[in-house]
This record gives C-alpha cells, sequence and structure tokens, in this order.
C-alpha cells in the first residue's frame, strides 16, 4: 500500500513537471532540471564517451564547476561569469544544427543563479557513460506493474465492474457520471464490430433479438469470441503494427513477397485459438529456437513455430532486389528491431542507434544489446537474402513422390521425343523424294549436320530448299496427325506433373547453428565504424535498479544460441514494466477508439500520459494473473458500464468533458477501411466468407486506381498489400500503407472518400447488388406488386417490402414509418425524373431498379452505415 | 546510400520545440495575460489534468498564420532530374576559357564509369537580360524577358548528387528519407485552404507519365490524408472519381444526395454536436461542389485569344505545358493554396546528347514558365503567389563522354546549382549566391533545400521551428530541426529582427 502511494506520486510529480503545467518546486536542482538539457544536447561529447570534449564532463554538477581547459563552466550565483551560459547563448555550443531553446537557456540561467544546486550529494566517483538517473528511472512506464486495489463506489453510480470502478472515482471528482445503457441493437451492433469486424446475419440478430435471457449480451459475447470471425478482425490490428505486407518494399522494384500470408493465417489462428499472448510473443520471437531440431518431416507445432517467426521478417527488405548493400542490410535489422520495440516495447529506440536517446533513458549501449538479440539470426554479415529464407513444406513423402512423377513424365517425354524423330524422319525422307539423288543426298546430310557445324554452303543449301526444315515446330504441316498424337504425350505429361503434392513455402527466421557473431556498438549508427562488442542484454531502465539483465551469448542446451528465446521470456515473465501495459492498451484503444495512453507506441518521455494510470494498471496485472487470455480482456472490456453505455451527449456533461476523456459515454467511431469493405460485401450478400489461404490479386483500372482483382469478393484482411499498389478504396479510409509498421491509423474525413462514396464503381456496384437482394427477398423475379406504374397512387406494397428489406439489410434494424415516407418520396422523385425521359438509363436497367440502386446508395453510404454508435 | 534515415537523423528530435514546450519552459519568464492568450489558442486551459493531448480533428478551413503572410499561394514548377545550370542560369566565363582540360579539384561524380575531368565550356551564349541585367543564356529567351521580375539563386546545395535523395529533400526536408509530408501538405496543414470547392493541393501530371519517385512526390507522409496532393491528371478523368456515370448526373444525383442528406441529420440529431457526423455531411457537399468548381477550373475555353498565345497553346512543343501552366493560373485564383507542375521521368537528365536534348526540355518549358508570371503580374496576383522553377539538383561542369563528344552530357551535380523564384514576396531583378569559378560547388551564400523551405514558410507568415505535427508523439516539423534560414536578403521585406536568421529560426 504505501508503495502504491509512493508509486501515484511519482506519476503525478513526473507527469506534472513533464507537461510543465507545475512549475518544479522550489529551487531548479541539477537532476530534475539541467541533466535532461545536457542528455538532449550535450552528453555526447561532454559524457557519453570516454574522450571528453575540451576535458568537460557535463555529468555531474561539480564536474560543471570543475570545468575544462577553458576553466569552470560556471561560477555559482553568476550566470554572467559563467562561460557555458556564454558560449550557449552565442549558438557556438552545441556546435552544428541545434541550438538550445530560449528557454532551455532560461533554465540554466536560472539554475546558475540559484546557486547550482544538486538534489542530493553527488557520488564521489562516476562510472563510464552518461547512466540513468533517479529521475529519469522514476518516469511512470518504467515502475514494475502492482494490481492497485479496485477503489470503492456508490452503488447508484452504474459501476458494473472494476473497470467502471477506477473511471467512476476519477468522473465523480468531475462531477460527471455514466450514460445509461445503450439500446440492445447498438449494443449488438458494437459487439459484432468490435469482435469479429461483420455486421450480424438476419439469423444472428435474431437469435439475439428474441433471447430474453438477462445473460443475453454475456452469451452474445461469448458467441463472438468464439467466431472464426474474430481472428479476423483482431489479427488486422496485429499486422498494422507488425509491418505486414506481401511485397518487400524498400525501392521502386517492390518485389512481390510470395509467402508472407502464412504468418497472417498464423496469427488468425493463434487469435482464434486464444492462444496464451505470452506465447503468442514468445513464438513471433524465437519460434525457431523452440521449434528444435527438424527429424525427418516437419511436425504441425514445428510449421506453427516456423510460420510464428514471420514477425521477424516483415520489415521492408531490398536485399533481394537490387539493395543487397551492407546499408541496406542494416535498415531491415534497424526496422525489425523498430517492430518489435514499437509493438512491444511501446518504446521508439531507434534514436538510441547513433548515440544516448535525447529524452528516454536509453542508452546507446542498451540498443545494441537489444541488437544483440537478434544478430544471430540477422547477421548483416551472413545475410540470407528473401529467397533463401524460405522453407519448403514438402514432406519426405511428398517430395518423393514428386520425383517419382517427375520421372514418370520424364518417361513419357522421351517416349515422345522418340515418336517425334521417327516422325520428322518419316516426314523428311518423304520431302527428299521431291530431288534428285545427288541433291537429295546434300540435303540430308545438311539437315544432319547440328546447326553449328553447317558449313556455310550447307546452310545456303538448306535456305534454298527451305521445305526441308522440318523441325517440332513446324511438324503439323507436314504430318498433322502425328502432330495430334504428340500433343497427347504433352497432355499425359502435364497430367502426371499436375499430380505433384502442391510445394508450399514459409517465410522464416531459422538461426544457424553455432553461430555467435559479436555485436559492436557502431560510432554515431554507423556498421563501418565498429566500436566496443556489446553482449545481449534487456533495455537497463526495464531492469530493476543497479542491475542488468543480460542473455547469455550462447545457450550450451540449443544448437542456436538461445539470445531471442531468453528475451523473449523476460519479455513476458510477468515482471517487464512495458509489455503488458502495452498490449492491454492496444486492446483498449480498439474497443474505445482511443488509449488509456494515446500514443501506443510511445510510452515515453514525449509520449502521452495514461489518462487512468492505476485501470491501465490493473488491466495488465489482470491480463497477466489470468493466463494473457486476450479473449478474457475484451470480455472484462465489454461487460463494463463503460462500453455498455450509450453513446449520446448529454449537454451537462458535455459541458465538462466536451472530448470524453473521462468515459462518461462511449464514443462513436467509424468503421475502419477494412470493416467498410467488409460490411457493404456482407450487407449486399456478396462476402465470400472463406478463412485463409492467398492473397486476394489487385490490379490497376482504366483510370489507374488499384482496385481489388477479379471481383473477388474476400474480406479486405485477404487483399494482397503491395506496398506499392495500395487498394484505393481503403487508402482513401486510412488502411496504411506500409513503409514500416503503422502504431496507431488516423480516422479522417476527407472530400475524396465521399467522392468515392459517390462515384466509385465499387460502390455503385454494392449499390446495385443490394437492389437485387432486396428483390431476391420476393422470390426471386420483380414481381408486379412492386411496379410502381401510377405515381399519383401511393407506392405498392412490394416496393416498401423491398425498401424496408435494404434497412434490415443495411442498418440491421426496421425502417420507421418516416423513413418510409421519406423513402417512398425519394423513389417517387426519381422513377418521375426517370420517365421525364431526360435519363438514358444502362441497358438492361429498369426505372425501378435504378431507382432502388440510387436508394440503396445512399444506405450504404450515409452515416449510421459507416459509423457505430 | 541513404543511411540517413528517420532512425538516424536524430538532429530530427534533438530541435523541434513544440509550443506547448516552449510555453511550459517559459513559463515564468512570460507575462500572464500573454501566456493565457497563448494557451488559449492552444486549448491548453481547458484541458483536465492528466489526460493526453486530445487528437486533433483536422480540417482545411482558412488558417491564419502567427505573423502577417506576404505570399498566400504558390506555384511551383518542379524540374525533375537537374537542369545544367552552366547551360541556362550561371554563366561560366572560367569554364568556357578552360573547356578541355581538366578540372583541377576534387569531382563528386555519380557515373564513375564514364567519368571524365574534361570541362565542357557551355555551348550556350549568356548575355544580360532586362534592366536588373541578370545574365540567361539563349536556351531561355523567355525566361530572359522576365528577369526583372525573378530572383535567380544560384547557390543551390543539396549534398548529394542522386535523384530521390535530393528530391526527397525539397519535398520532405531530409535528404532521401521517405515517409515524410511535402511541403504542400505542410502548408495546407498550417494554412487550410481559401477555396472549399477544390482541392488545397494539387499536382498537375504530365502526360508522358510519373516523375522519378511517383506519387511520393505529392505524398501526405505521416499526416491524414486530407493533406495529401489531388492529382488533376493529364487526360479524362481528370480528378479520380469525381464524376458520377453519365447517366447520373444533374437531377438524379441531386435526388441522391439530397437523400442522403437527409438520412444524415436523421441520424445526426440522435448524435447533436458529434463533429465527425457533422464533417462527413459537410465532405458530401464539398465533394458536390468539387464536381462544379473543377470542371469551370478546368475549362480553359473562357480565356482570350491573347492568353492562348502568351501561354504557347497555339504552338505544339509548348502547348501541353502551356495549358498546365494555365490551369495552375486558374487554380491559384480560385483560391487553391499549392499547385505543382511535374514533367514525366526527367528530361532534365541530359547525361548523354545535351546538345539536343537540353534545348528540347527548353523549348517545352521557356515560353509557358515565363507566361505564368507575366500573367499573374498582369493580373494583380504575382505579389501574393510565389512561383518556383527548379529541379532537385543541377549537372558537372565536366563532359559526361560517350567516346563520341557530339553525344556528350553531363553527370548530376547536387554541389551546386541554380533555380529561380518569383513573386509573392521575393525580389524580383536579383540574383543569389555563387557557385565556384567552373560551376561544381556553391561557393558564397549556400541554399539549401531546408533555406529554402524556411523562406517559403516564412513568407507564407508560418515559422517552420513552430509549425509542428504530432506523429507518434514526437513533435515533427517540416525542417526536422535541421539548418534552416530564411534567406533575407532576397525577400522584398526581411524580417525585422536583426539577429541573424538562422539564429532566430532556430530560437
Amino acid at each position: 500500500m504505501n508503495r502504491a502511494i509512493h508509486l501515484s506520486a511519482l506519476l503525478l510529480l513526473a507527469a506534472s513537471t513533464a507537461r510543465g503545467e507545475v512549475p518544479s518546486p522550489g529551487m531548479p536542482t541539477f537532476e530534475h532540471d539541467v541533466r535532461p538539457i545536457f542528455r538532449e544536447h550535450c552528453f555526447d561529447c561532454h559524457g557519453a564517451s570516454e574522450e571528453k570534449s575540451g576535458g568537460l564532463d557535463l555529468r555531474l554538477a561539480r564536474l560543471l564547476l570543475q570545468g575544462g581547459d577553458s576553466g569552470p563552466a560556471i561560477v555559482a550565483g553568476q550566470p554572467a561569469e559563467s562561460y557555458l551560459i556564454e558560449r550557449v547563448r552565442s549558438h557556438e555550443m552545441p556546435p552544428g544544427e541545434a541550438n538550445l531553446t530560449d528557454a532551455q537557456i532560461a533554465t540554466l540561467e536560472r539554475w546558475v543563479v540559484s546557486g547550482a544546486r544538486t538534489a542530493r550529494p553527488e557520488p564521489e566517483t562516476i562510472g563510464p557513460g552518461i547512466g540513468i538517473s533517479p529521475e529519469e528511472r522514476a518516469f511512470w512506464s518504467f515502475q514494475p506493474i502492482h494490481r492497485p486495489t479496485v477503489p470503492s463506489y456508490e452503488p447508484d453510480g452504474g459501476v458494473r465492474t472494476a473497470i467502471d470502478a477506477f473511471l467512476w472515482r476519477a468522473m465523480q471528482s468531475h462531477g460527471l457520471t455514466f450514460s445509461t445503457d445503450a439500446d440492445r441493437r447498438t449494443l449488438m451492433l458494437r459487439a459484432y464490430f468490435d469482435l469479429v469486424g461483420l455486421p450480424p446475419t438476419d439469423e444472428q440478430a435474431a437469435r439475439f433479438f428474441s433471447d430474453d435471457s438477462p445473460d443475453a449480451y454475456e452469451n452474445l459475447i461469448d458467441e463472438l469470441l468464439e467466431s472464426p470471425h474474430y481472428g479476423e478482425r483482431w489479427a488486422r490490428h496485429w499486422l498494422d503494427i507488425a509491418g505486414y505486407a506481401d511485397s518487400e518494399g524498400a525501392n521502386n522494384v517492390d518485389a512481390p513477397r510470395g509467402w508472407a500470408w502464412k504468418y497472417r493465417d498464423y496469427v488468425i489462428q493463434s487469435l482464434n485459438d486464444d492462444k496464451p499472448f505470452d506465447q503468442f510473443i514468445v513464438e513471433q520471437l524465437s519460434g525457431d529456437e523452440l521449434a528444435g531440431p527438424r527429424e525427418g518431416d516437419l511436425t504441425p507445432r514445428q510449421i506453427e513455430l516456423l510460420t510464428a517467426t514471420g514477425l521477424l521478417r516483415m520489415a521492408a527488405d531490398g536485399t533481394g532486389s537490387g539493395g543487397d548493400s551492407p546499408e541496406g542490410r542494416n535498415q531491415v535489422i534497424a526496422d525489425t528491431i523498430k517492430i518489435v520495440s514499437t509493438s512491444l516495447l511501446g518504446l521508439s529506440v531507434a534514436c538510441a542507434q547513433c548515440h544516448d536517446h535525447r529524452y528516454d533513458p536509453i542508452l546507446q549501449t542498451d540498443y545494441y544489446g537489444l541488437r544483440a538479440v537478434f544478430e544471430p539470426a540477422l547477421d548483416w554479415q551472413n545475410w540470407k537474402t528473401p529467397a533463401q529464407r524460405l522453407v519448403s513444406l514438402y514432406t519426405d513423402d511428398e517430395r518423393t513422390r514428386a520425383a517419382q512423377l517427375e520421372a514418370e513424365a520424364q518417361a513419357v517425354g522421351a517416349e515422345k521425343a522418340e515418336k517425334q524423330a521417327a516422325f520428322i524422319t518419316a516426314a523428311l525422307e518423304k520431302e527428299l523424294e521431291k530431288f534428285d539423288d545427288t541433291l537429295r543426298e546434300q540435303l540430308r546430310t545438311a539437315y544432319r549436320t547440328p546447326g553449328d557445324q553447317r558449313t556455310p554452303e550447307q546452310v545456303a543449301l538448306l535456305k534454298q530448299y527451305p521445305s526441308v526444315n522440318i523441325s517440332p515446330g513446324n511438324l503439323y504441316q507436314y504430318n498433322q496427325a502425328a502432330a495430334d498424337e504428340l500433343k497427347s504425350y504433352d497432355a499425359r505429361m502435364n497430367e502426371i506433373r499436375g499430380k505433384k503434392p502442391l510445394e508450399e513455402f514459409l517465410r522464416v527466421v531459422i538461426e544457424p547453428n553455432d553461430h555467435s557473431p559479436i555485436t559492436h556498438l557502431f560510432h554515431r549508427g554507423d556498421h563501418r565504424q565498429p566500436t566496443t562488442p556489446i553482449p545481449p542484454a534487456a533495455l537497463t531502465v526495464c531492469c530493476p535498479e543497479n542491475s542488468v539483465t543480460r542473455f547469455a551469448d550462447d545457450n550450451p542446451d540449443m544448437p542456436s544460441t538461445g539470445r531471442r528465446l531468453a528475451f523473449a521470456r523476460w519479455l513476458t515473465s510477468g515482471q517487464h514494466p512495458l509489455v503488458a501495459r502495452v498490449i492491454v492498451n492496444r486492446v483498449w484503444q480498439h474497443h474505445f477508439g482511443r488509449g488509456i495512453v494515446d500514443t501506443p507506441a510511445d510510452f515515453g518521455r514525449l509520449g502521452g500520459r495514461p489518462t487512468h494510470p492505476e485501470l491501465l494498471d490493473w488491466l495488465a496485472a489482470d491480463f497477466v494473473a489470468g493466463g494473457w487470455s486476450l479473449k478474457q480482456l475484451h470480455k472484462r472490456i465489454m461487460m463494463s458500464m463503460a462500453y455498455r453505455q450509450s453513446s449520446y451527449r448529454r449537454a451537462e456533461a458535455d459541458a465538462i468533458d466536451p472530448d470524453n476523456r473521462f468515459y462518461w459515454r462511449k464514443s462513436v467511431v467509424r468503421l475502419e477501411a477494412e470493416a467498410l469493405r467488409d460490411r457493404m460485401l456482407a450487407a449486399t450478400g456478396q462476402l465470400d466468407r472463406a478463412l485463409f489461404g492467398p492473397p486476394a490479386n489487385v490490379a490497376e483500372d482504366d483510370t489507374g486506381q488499384v482496385i481489388v482483382d477479379a471481383g473477388s469478393r474476400r474480406r479486405s484482411l485477404y487483399i494482397r498489400q503491395r506496398r506499392s499498389q495500395p487498394v484505393a478504396l481503403l487508402q482513401a479510409f486510412d488502411s496504411p500503407v506500409m513503409t514500416t509498421n503503422c502504431e496507431r491509423r488516423t480516422s479522417s474525413t476527407v472530400a475524396p472518400q465521399s467522392l468515392m462514396l459517390m462515384n466509385g464503381s465499387f460502390v455503385l456496384q454494392q449499390a446495385q447488388q443490394l437492389a437485387a437482394r432486396t428483390s431476391a427477398a420476393l422470390d426471386g423475379e420483380s414481381s408486379d406488386s412492386e411496379q410502381w406504374e401510377n405515381l399519383q397512387e401511393p407506392p405498392p406494397p412490394g416496393l416498401m417490402q423491398r425498401v424496408s428489406r435494404a434497412w434490415q439489410l443495411a442498418y440491421c434494424r426496421e425502417i420507421s414509418t418516416e423513413e418510409s415516407e421519406l423513402a417512398a418520396g425519394f423513389l417517387h422523385d426519381q422513377l418521375a425524373t426517370i420517365s421525364s425521359g431526360s435519363v438514358a438509363l444502362p441497358e438492361g436497367m429498369s426505372p425501378l431498379d435504378q431507382a432502388m440502386t440510387n436508394l440503396c446508395q445512399a444506405l450504404l453510404t450515409s452515416n449510421e452505415f459507416l459509423y457505430v454508435d | 546510400m541513404n543511411h540517413e534515415t528517420d532512425a538516424c537523423d536524430c538532429s530530427s528530435l534533438s530541435a523541434p520545440v513544440t509550443r506547448r514546450r516552449f510555453l511550459a519552459e517559459n513559463a515564468l519568464g512570460i507575462g500572464t495575460v500573454a501566456l493565457a492568450t497563448l494557451l488559449q489558442q492552444d486549448g491548453a486551459l481547458a484541458t483536465p489534468p492528466s489526460v493526453p493531448r486530445e487528437r486533433p480533428t483536422f480540417n482545411l478551413k482558412p488558417k491564419r498564420p502567427p505573423q502577417e503572410p506576404q505570399a498566400t499561394a504558390m506555384i511551383s514548377l518542379f524540374q525533375h532530374g537537374g537542369p545544367a545550370h552552366m547551360d541556362l542560369l550561371d554563366p561560366k566565363p572560367e569554364l568556357s576559357k578552360y573547356s578541355g582540360t581538366d578540372y583541377p579539384g576534387d569531382i563528386t561524380f555519380s557515373f564513375v564509369n564514364r567519368a571524365t575531368k574534361q570541362l565542357f565550356g557551355s555551348p550556350w551564349k549568356f548575355a544580360p537580360r532586362g534592366q536588373c541585367g541578370t545574365e540567361v543564356s539563349e536556351l531561355l529567351p523567355h525566361v530572359a524577358e522576365i528577369v526583372d521580375d525573378i530572383c535567380v539563386v544560384r547557390s543551390m546545395h543539396t549534398g548529394a548528387n542522386g535523384h530521390e535523395v535530393s528530391i526527397r529533400y525539397f519535398h520532405g526536408g531530409i535528404p532521401g528519407v521517405l515517409g515524410r509530408p511535402t511541403l504542400g501538405s505542410w502548408l495546407v496543414y498550417g494554412l487550410g485552404t481559401e477555396s472549399q470547392d477544390l482541392p488545397a493541393y494539387m499536382v498537375l501530371t504530365d502526360p508522358g507519365g510519373h516523375p522519378v519517385d511517383g506519387a511520393n512526390n505529392w505524398s501526405n507522409g505521416f499526416m491524414p490524408p486530407l493533406f495529401h496532393g489531388t492529382v488533376l491528371r493529364p487526360q479524362e478523368p481528370r480528378i479520380l472519381n469525381l464524376d458520377a456515370p453519365a447517366h447520373l448526373r444533374g437531377e438524379l444525383q441531386r435526388q441522391n444526395l439530397d437523400f442522403l442528406r437527409a438520412l444524415n441529420e436523421r441520424h445526426l440529431e440522435r448524435h447533436p454536436a458529434e463533429a465527425d457526423l457533422e464533417a462527413r455531411i459537410a465532405s458530401y457537399e464539398l465533394a458536390a461542389n468539387m464536381q462544379e468548381a473543377a470542371r469551370e477550373a478546368l475549362d480553359i475555353s473562357g480565356e482570350t485569344k491573347a492568353t492562348h498565345t502568351m501561354y504557347g497553346l497555339d504552338h505544339d512543343a509548348t502547348r501541353e505545358y502551356g495549358t498546365r501552366c494555365l490551369i495552375a493560373r486558374r487554380l491559384v485564383e480560385r483560391g487553391v493554396r499549392f499547385v505543382q507542375l511535374f514533367l514525366g521521368g526527367q528530361p532534365w537528365d541530359n547525361h548523354s546528347n545535351i546538345r539536343e536534348s537540353l534545348p528540347a526540355i527548353c523549348r517545352r518549358t521557356d515560353l509557358p514558365s515565363a507566361a505564368l508570371v507575366q500573367d499573374l503580374k498582369q493580373r494583380g496576383l504575382l505579389d501574393t503567389t510565389v512561383v518556383h522553377w527548379g529541379g532537385e539538383i543541377g549537372r558537372l561542369p565536366v563532359t559526361e563522354n560517350h567516346g563520341d563528344p557530339t553525344k556528350c552530357g553531363r553527370d548530376h551535380n547536387g554541389q551546386g546549382f541554380s533555380m529561380w523564384l518569383a513573386g509573392g514576396g521575393f525580389r524580383g531583378g536579383v540574383t543569389y549566391g555563387e557557385t565556384d569559378e567552373f560551376g561544381h560547388r556553391a561557393a558564397v551564400d549556400v541554399v539549401t533545400p531546408n533555406d529554402y523551405q524556411a523562406t517559403l514558410m516564412h513568407l507564407f507568415g508560418l515559422d517552420p521551428t513552430q509549425l509542428v505535427y504530432h506523429h507518434n508523439g514526437q513533435a515533427q516539423t517540416l525542417t526536422n530541426g535541421r539548418n534552416a534560414r530564411v534567406v533575407r536578403e532576397i525577400l522584398r521585406q526581411p524580417p525585422a529582427d536583426d539577429r541573424p536568421a538562422d539564429a532566430q529560426l532556430a530560437g
């Protein structure tokens, strides 16, 4: 308990000073106020390295007083006498591009004026490097995760679960309360889109509405968590941060990446299985080390584990397409580390590639310690290009079988060759009969002489008598029957070869056995300037104070080094301050549209602070204690009042917290690009619900826009993600174009989206499909009862049935009376306009079809369709 | 290659300072009233404690820049490939004098296999033009007529010879790095647009295809797609998805949109004040208006005969580029903020046959480019419209020999090259900066793409170090914390501050 208070006090301190809303209490101190400035601008030359420029070391206040070659850097109380102040004021220091801001200079001056104080006595001695100060270590995200006590709450506060209790406590001090429950239909749609990314079918909706039990909503969540489409929906979220793409990127070639989809399918399956997330992490980072040696065929488990390592092969990689240079290779390694660190650590460690991180306590040695974890597998001096990383999934039996079949085919081929030779000889002899004996013999000899050995006379001769040049290609001109017979051999060979088992591949990381290269720190990140060897290790700030977590260079019990496995186990030990927080924050973000920390990939000083730090920790602790079950986490969140409440704004709460930072209502969210396309296909009945498999192709239409090829109606997750060919519809709605990975999507509202929805060919097609589907509901052909011949009369009932069916399919609800009238008025106007003769409809399109299509398009592009309440 | 990536270029992290942070750190030193005002502008006072920055909403409404702007629009005539400055805008008598002898110093080549050190004096003559006497090559007879209105910068420097490296430097602020918003994105992000019926940032592409680096030339990078350049294609459909299929246009589409609006308004009644829902309703209106506005803006049939002639629409060589220059003027007239013209491939990349290929691309672009400046001037638009003409690099003073001296060309040169700027607050009739005596390296008053960007931003009333976009928790700026100097010497009204411009910007 004491610890918890202490922790929250620290959090408050860190948060407030970093935001600058509360000035530092009392006098400025070296540790608190000055060191961050030096860290940002000065330590590279005056502290981090052995050699200190000008003999000046800025790591301790007393070293400043002591000074360097030019004398003392500061004189306490005397900024005008302080050389350091003079140098930074004149912008002579730091040298080069960046200067201190006026505010930073003012801080330095204030500190000098007030006596150059320190927060505590400085150590007698100081080791190498800039280290990590207690102030830096005290930053909120590096604190161990402790499960906070659930706050008490008042019974009428609307609190349903522990989550609500945390939210309620923060809310009530601001005079806010939860909203009332959302209606059942809204809850149903929320649950469907959040968990499976698809609307309910008619039957599913009917089943939910007919379930009168108090547990109906909970049952719905359970049911949806068991849906195979759950894995598809949540795989998309993970693939964003994993940087999934079906092409290599990195240069203009953007070579296809053939088997990446196996990793995509692995993610779907793992999520569907509710594979404990710690295991999911370990497999992706070190599946090859877990898989053990291959003995004969790969086992299904080995295949799964190897597939998992696809994560480490997601970075853009031009080394197989013209970019195989030291720079290219090191870039792939850097990008892979970025993917791992942003997805799991919630930190951008990339800055520390060149120097100690300017803002976060991540040392350059930390970066290379992390790199050393991956070096045996991703070794730029022992590189595998993309083509060399493929592992065939052939079993020995399949390979044998394939070889047998190949031999069989070749036997047929030999038979064919023999037959062909005979046919040609026969044809030749027959042709030669046309010539006299001498010429015949000359021609025969010329013909039989291999092409490159013919004398000039022979070449000339054959040119002179072209009809003698009989070849397999023109044999049919001499003997059609023979040619046909030969073709039957080809067919047989194809048939035999067609029986070969399909050879599939995985794109994997497999660390070579007994390969333990030494990682060197690169001076300024330059691979041409390797310096100190660095052992594999955890980020220092994530380890308890005064300790470091090293991973063995080489685990003697394994053929590989075991570095990644050790790293993965440490990440998932439950002791790591970041991993669980980062994961639960991401899940929260996908349910509420915003994370508890709004920078999901940056939990550092430049990132956002948690709105509800204790809730974040409670969720993280609960997640770990509950066995890292994602599905349980979803249910925890979705059973809360925070999630179940209405999204309607209440004026009195809106006045206090218009941005809903306290969760007094559920926020309205726009469907992501993929969910939008999938919803359209589901509404029109076109959706292909098949799971897994190779991606659907993309192509460019007449105008150069990238579309899904050949009318594939698969879920958007399965569309080929070529980095250089983003599908126009999806890109317009903010689906990421992967350069490295996507940490958080934007949600934009722009006119090109509207143009796409008004005039884009996909949407126009879907509108037509939906219109046709409303008609099909009336048993096939459109019937007389829906024709509206006389516009003076009310609309025929058959037509209005179609309209209400359209409402049901698009919105999953019944049409209201007012809406019915609105729709009838619209159809009336459309039919009147069309019948006035000014509109030339496409062939086969009746006026009613067109009017219904236009009505359906409005539904598919309306806000009720694009947003989830 | 491009070792300088976002991972390494950590100057990005050291210099940009958000206004918020500036205020925070300076909180004790600034007057309370001023502080409150500044915070209010930032929306900071309404922020409850311990909550994140609100996820901002983005729009294109016109925004008042922090300083009084001199420019309100810009047309950039981007010349991909590297125009040979010593043959066009930067006369080099010493080069002519020593032509045929070897260059004495070090040269940074791109194509070492064809490299020579043999100096290659310009085959074309220069002469002083206009009142100001700026020397321009005979290859640019029409630009020669506008020299009193333009500022020729002769000391451009990217430091890298590669096309992509330098192109990305010009557009995105860091050499070689992809995935960043372009200059147009930043201007539109900072200023919005006067026309809500036309895209704020428009790109006019060449019938010959995309330039090198393709759509990256107008990418919004990490910003929302709102700030992506809208491509005006060289043939129909000029704007993708702009028009409904023929049978739906007119009355039917109006009914469709009315019906959609009715549905959306019923929905909004249940969600009053939901900004995104309102924005989407508005965006349909914008889209519908855009159909009309774009059609009108692209229709040049109403322009006078004189205007057609002026832009070279009567001649095959100039018709295409002239049409695009004319459309660019029409767009700016209608409130579009940033227009950029591209050429297909890189026609200025004259590695060989420079004696034929350089005059050819000059013939195509010279008259229309000059006409644009003249036309803007006669309409009173030049004062507020920047016109930029330039490529990403220049060319070497030595010959790139293909064995046959008549077939020779020039290799890439990112060390020194020229561009010209007009209008929007730039001084006319001046030259700025110098390359060395042979034209290889920028030697005096060096201007980098970052300086160019800072200068433009200044003219638009923006400060490139203060116009910040938050991406992944990091404050991003166009010039990314790199040295970026407002080139005050070429401005009509240089910044009032008498400190060195770079110091002012960096502070």
